[in-house]
């Protein structure tokens, strides 16, 4: 994959300045809340932004599958109920962003995940993770040690 | 399922009679009878299968393939998978294929993803390396998939652009897809044939033909796709793209996590007996059935074409 790190948008002047206003407004109605611009029929162009959001909810799913399975069969709604208006930075943010803000609801697995994730990267919510060397971390269980990527989990029900 | 199965049973009769793909002695025919020859000297691909690690076990054990696709995104250049590699030493064409180059954004293409599709083009060895006719990407905000161009001569002359400067930087020829979707925007200039056959020739790019994109825009837009496949310049088709979708709020929605549908079988039919193009990849993206399915579905596409079976 191409992991947690995600380029800049291409700099540089638009080739075309109203088609790159155009894009922006349906990018923007689609998957960031904005006003459906002129002429487009509403039903369809909102059947896409469903089925984009049902998309990354199974990328997420992919990436983080304890996460999606805390859920059940409700993970699709509950995932594209959250993420509709915020536009994808990558399934891996999705999923950090959306397991952040659903902390106290996760399966202890889901919660190990997340531990085990932020154990091996830091992210601060905005720019991209970056890779961490140490970390010391609490998780269902036990006790998480991470040195230079290897982690071990110390405590009476760990299981490594 | 048994619906299905039944249309595929008729389909491979169908192309038995229609098109004629007699297994040769032996059953060894490297090339389907009738196949046109490959446009700018490819390699004939015959039928294939979308390489994802999921299903990287299956692929590697085909015995006919000849051919696979991987999502150039998903390929660590330094770490490539090795199963990817194995198929690349024994031959098979694998053939990377990006999802998030956005080609038809109006901004232009970024420097680092077209020289990722290029070195990943080297790696593998590719013959060729495939894009969409699209835009994921607009004022620095994901799409989160491909979304569709309006059919002006601006986008025109954004696409041509943007695939000049791809060709550009790339060892080998490009491929260019058009997408399914499920919304049109309200200023198109442009019939669908006769945008993309005017894109093809100012750029001199290869076509990649989605026959499932081809039948679920058809479908929702209440069209016949044939009248589509008879405006389209099929000999500049390197290859085509086949896969499963869902019908969900009265859309049919290409999604590569079902089964291939008959009427999709039947156009892969319908397409070969005009001029049957150089390979079928068949995509599927989740929900992978038994392994017995999924070679079901190869041999379906194989007696559709007429080209030979892998399984």
């Amino acid at each position: 994959m191409t992991g947690p790190r995600d380029p800049r948008p291409p700099g540089g002047e638009p080739i075309d300045a109203g088609l790159a206003a155009a894009q922006e407004a349906l990018v923007r109605a689609m998957a960031a809340g904005g006003p459906l611009p002129e002429g487009f029929d509403a039903g369809a162009v909102g059947a896409a932004a469903r089925s984009i959001l049902s998309k990354r909810a199974g990328d997420v799913a992919r990436a983080w599958p304890e996460l999606a399975r805390s859920y059940g069969t409700g993970w699709t709604r509950t995932f594209a109920g959250w993420a509709a208006g915020r536009p994808t930075r990558g399934s891996i943010r999705d999923a950090w962003d959306f397991a952040r803000a659903h902390r106290d609801e996760l399966s202890p697995g889901a919660v190990r995940e997340l531990a085990f994730t932020e154990a091996r990267w830091s992210y601060d919510g905005r720019s991209d993770p970056r890779r961490r060397r140490f970390a010391v971390r609490r998780v269902p269980g036990g006790v998480l040690v991470q040195v230079l990527g290897r982690i071990r989990v110390f405590g009476p029900a760990a299981s490594g | 399922m048994t619906g299905s199965a039944k249309g595929r049973g008729d389909t491979r009769r169908t192309a038995d009679d229609g098109v004629g793909a007699p297994a040769g002695p032996g059953g060894a025919l490297s090339v389907a009878p009738g196949t046109a020859p490959a446009p700018s000297g490819l390699p004939p691909l015959g039928v294939g299968l979308g390489w994802r690690p999921e299903i990287a076990g299956f692929v590697a054990e085909l015995p006919g393939l000849r051919f696979t696709e991987v999502i150039a995104e998903s390929v660590h250049h330094d770490h490539p998978a090795p199963d990817l590699l194995a198929l690349r030493d024994r031959g098979a064409a694998v053939v990377p294929h990006g999802v998030r180059l956005s080609l038809g954004g109006a901004e232009p293409v970024a420097a680092e993803r077209v020289a990722h599709l290029a070195a990943c083009a080297e790696l593998l060895r590719a013959p060729l390396v495939s894009e969409h006719i699209a835009f994921v990407r607009a004022g620095g905000i994901e799409a989160g998939h491909l979304l569709p161009v309006p059919r002006t001569r601006a986008a025109l002359r954004v696409l041509t652009e943007n695939v000049r400067r791809t060709q550009a930087e790339l060892p080998v020829p490009l491929a260019v897809e058009p997408i399914a979707a499920l919304f049109d925007w309200p200023d198109d200039e442009y019939e669908e044939g006769d945008f993309l056959t005017e894109l093809l020739e100012r750029t001199g790019a290869l076509l990649l033909l989605d026959v499932a994109n081809v039948y679920a825009n058809a479908r929702n837009r209440g069209r016949d796709p044939l009248e589509l496949l008879d405006r389209l310049p099929l000999d500049r088709i390197a290859y085509c793209h086949v896969a499963g979708g869902v019908q969900e709020d009265g859309l049919y929605h290409d999604t590569h996590t079902a089964p291939v549908p008959p009427e999709v079988i039947d156009l892969i039919a319908e397409l070969s007996s005009r001029r049957r193009p150089p390979g079928f990849l068949l995509e599927r993206d989740g929900r992978y059935p038994p392994a017995g399915e999924l070679r079901a579905e190869l041999d379906a596409i194989a007696a559709a074409s007429g080209h030979p079976p892998i399984t």
